[in-house]
């Protein structure tokens, strides 16, 4: 099946005549959820130049993580990243572009400005406090605005979070939101470091770890082993 | 705004109302707030008659952050801060005028090699936001290859400006008496280095989307602003200058130090997105001139008249400064009452009066004219708001 068994969730069988592909509805959909995010056009001020057009340009190039294909329709998009204050006046439309995206949505706020109110916070009579007024927010990017670096540590963080959140069991319940703030005294290069590292590390998918890290229904995780862990799961769900 | 709205209510409903005729029917079409093209969160309300447009009305406020009122409960030395957020592609320019604003009326001389260093960080951003619109300009008319290309030589210019400021967009460099830092010692080769890396690539740009039929086509003869619809309006910067009006307060009004550059003014023929295309692309050429000139022969002395505390008083009275941003005249208009906190602090944005060109500009166009006309006024929609 070549490259792109690689990096599935899951543990590759063997069979005569082709492979069986073990693994779990969650785990197979939450991957590809996390590895093509498609975010939607939507920048207010500041912040979108930083987001949208530096990361989308040549050196940064937010295609390395699947979520270069920016659309201005929301209907075609699963990813809203918040660029730049949100005012009363666009608030409405900002709750309405929200629900017009499919489910499942993500939102990453960027910059002060959405996190907090940034600095329109005092003595401003229009500036929302936060679009986690709004609208429900994943993510925290903090910054004024925050480097195109930063984004991709919090889309990173978005895509852990989905790989490691939603269930079908449970539609629409995740993780709490997070702050994915870069740590003092980072540098550039220790960032272009970890993330050269951590694109090595999804090239390379441990099949046994893939494997260990399936968790079967009670009862099954110790009889299965090895070649036979699809009958048992077959027999599983029969019973 | 009430009456904006109640009007436009009451043209939708002529409109719409009681058009018998065989003719087509007007009908009203909302192009954005979210829309990929108005460059941030501009409303646009065409009235169509099929594709041609027969008003367009602009709708502001949606990112109306109340920065003037703001700045009447800061000090002058931190309403600095404010004005990169508003037209964040010439952030130096716009500190720069409220510095030259407040020190014209506290009466604070700054040393030449302060007005240097800022005359050439003022080019060099200029370069950098015509960088960007010409990127966009390709993107909004179909072509993604110019953005690539802006893109990329805007970074290696964002670097050389990053060494000195430590800031990518909201840079936040001149204050009031000065500047936040001295210059890097790498700062004056990196700049030649960038200079001798941008000048074939300009030409580059030419070969790509200048002398390319498609935008010649799609620019040329279209969105037309006579020189005196332009002068009306109150349009400045290359708008104004593409109509063919040779105004430029860096060479008419000068300030900081461009009487010492040799310099050129392009000014376009007709007043077509073309003339504005062709405007902007030799300005860069243009500002680089600016810049080796002044490289060489930048004066000692210090980065900071003095050190500066918070407590600048201004005599009281009206105040009024302007400069030439990378789209037109920034004029700062400052209301003192003798506090150390300005009584009315009130900004003259270039895009402001650019954005009203666009009905006279496109009125009888098709709509597809409207974006690449819009996409050559080079709009930034929080400069329009505040």
């Amino acid at each position: 099946m070549g490259i792109v068994t690689d990096k599935l969730p899951g543990a590759l069988e063997k069979v005569p005549g082709g492979n069986v592909l073990v693994t779990r509805f969650d785990e197979i959909i939450n991957w590809a959820r996390a590895s093509s995010l498609w975010p939607l056009t939507f920048g207010t001020s500041c912040c979108a130049i930083e987001m949208l057009m530096a990361t989308g340009g040549p050196r940064h190039d937010l295609a390395r993580f699947g979520a270069e294909v920016a659309r201005p329709s929301p209907r075609q998009a699963d990813l809203l990243i918040l660029a730049g204050t949100i005012v009363k006046r666009m608030a409405p439309r900002l709750r309405t572009l929200y629900e017009q995206m499919a489910e499942p949505r993500y939102v990453i706020a960027t910059g002060a400005c959405t996190i907090s109110g940034g600095p329109f916070i005092y003595h401003s009579y229009t500036t929302v406090r936060g679009a986690d007024e709004i609208i429900p927010v994943d993510v925290y990017v903090p910054g004024c605005p925050p480097r195109p670096e930063q984004l991709f540590h919090g889309l990173l963080t978005l895509q852990k979070m989905i790989k490691e959140g939603e269930t079908i069991r449970e539609p629409g319940v995740r993780r709490k939101p997070v702050i994915s703030a870069l740590p003092e005294g980072i540098t550039l290069e220790d960032i272009q470091g970890e993330m050269k590292e951590l694109l090595v590390k999804e090239n390379v998918v441990d099949v046994q770890h893939a494997v260990d890290k399936l968790k079967w229904p009670s009862g099954l995780n110790e009889s299965s082993s090895g070649d036979s862990g699809a009958n048992e799961r077959g027999a599983g769900d029969g019973a | 705004m009430t009456v904006e709205v109640s009007s436009l209510k009451e043209l939708v409903e002529q409109a719409s109302g009681d058009d018998r005729s065989p003719d087509t029917q007007e009908y009203f079409v909302n192009m954005g707030p979210q829309h990929p093209s108005t460059h941030g969160v501009l409303r646009l309300v065409l009235k169509l008659d099929g594709e041609r447009v027969l008003r367009c009305i602009p709708v502001l406020g949606y990112i109306h952050r109340s920065i003037e009122k703001i700045s009447e409960h800061m000090n002058y030395m931190n309403c600095v801060h404010l004005t990169d957020r508003m037209d964040y592609l010439s952030s130096i320019m716009n500190n720069w005028a409220v510095s030259k604003a407040v020190e014209e009326a506290a009466g604070i001389e700054v040393n030449s090699r302060i007005q240097t260093i800022r005359t050439i960080f003022a080019e060099l951003e200029r370069i950098q936001s015509h960088q960007l619109w010409w990127g966009v300009l390709g993107m909004d008319l179909g072509a993604f290859t110019p953005f690539l290309y802006g893109i990329r030589d805007r970074e290696v210019l964002n670097d050389v400006m990053e060494e000195t400021v430590g800031a990518r967009l909201t840079m936040n460099y001149v204050l009031p008496g000065g500047l936040m830092a001295d210059i890097h010692p790498n700062f004056v080769h990196r700049v030649k280095e960038f200079i001798k890396y941008f000048r074939p690539k300009l030409d580059e740009y030419d070969d790509l989307l200048t002398n390319n039929v498609i935008i010649q086509e799609r620019l040329r003869n279209v969105g037309i602003l006579s020189p005196q619809t332009a002068v009306q309006y109150g349009a400045t910067g290359p708008v104004l200058r593409g109509s063919g009006v040779a105004f430029d307060l860096r060479k008419d009004h000068p300030y900081g130090v461009y009487d010492q550059a040799d310099f050129e003014v392009p000014v376009g023929t007709i007043g077509d997105s073309w003339d504005r295309y062709w405007v902007r692309v030799e300005e860069m050429r243009q500002s680089m001139n600016i810049v080796e000139q002044l490289l060489d022969n930048i004066p000692p002395g210090d980065f900071l008249v003095k050190k500066l505390n918070s407590k600048i008083k201004i005599p009281e009275g009206r105040y009024y400064s302007q400069l030439e941003t990378a789209r037109g005249i920034l004029g700062v208009f400052i209301v003192s009452d003798k506090k150390d906190e300005p009584y009315r602090m009130h900004y003259r944005s270039p895009n402001f009066n650019n954005l009203w060109c666009l009905e006279p500009m496109i009125k009888g166009d098709y709509i597809a004219s409207l974006i690449g006309a819009m996409s050559s006024l080079d709009l930034v929609i929080p400069d329009i708001d505040r």
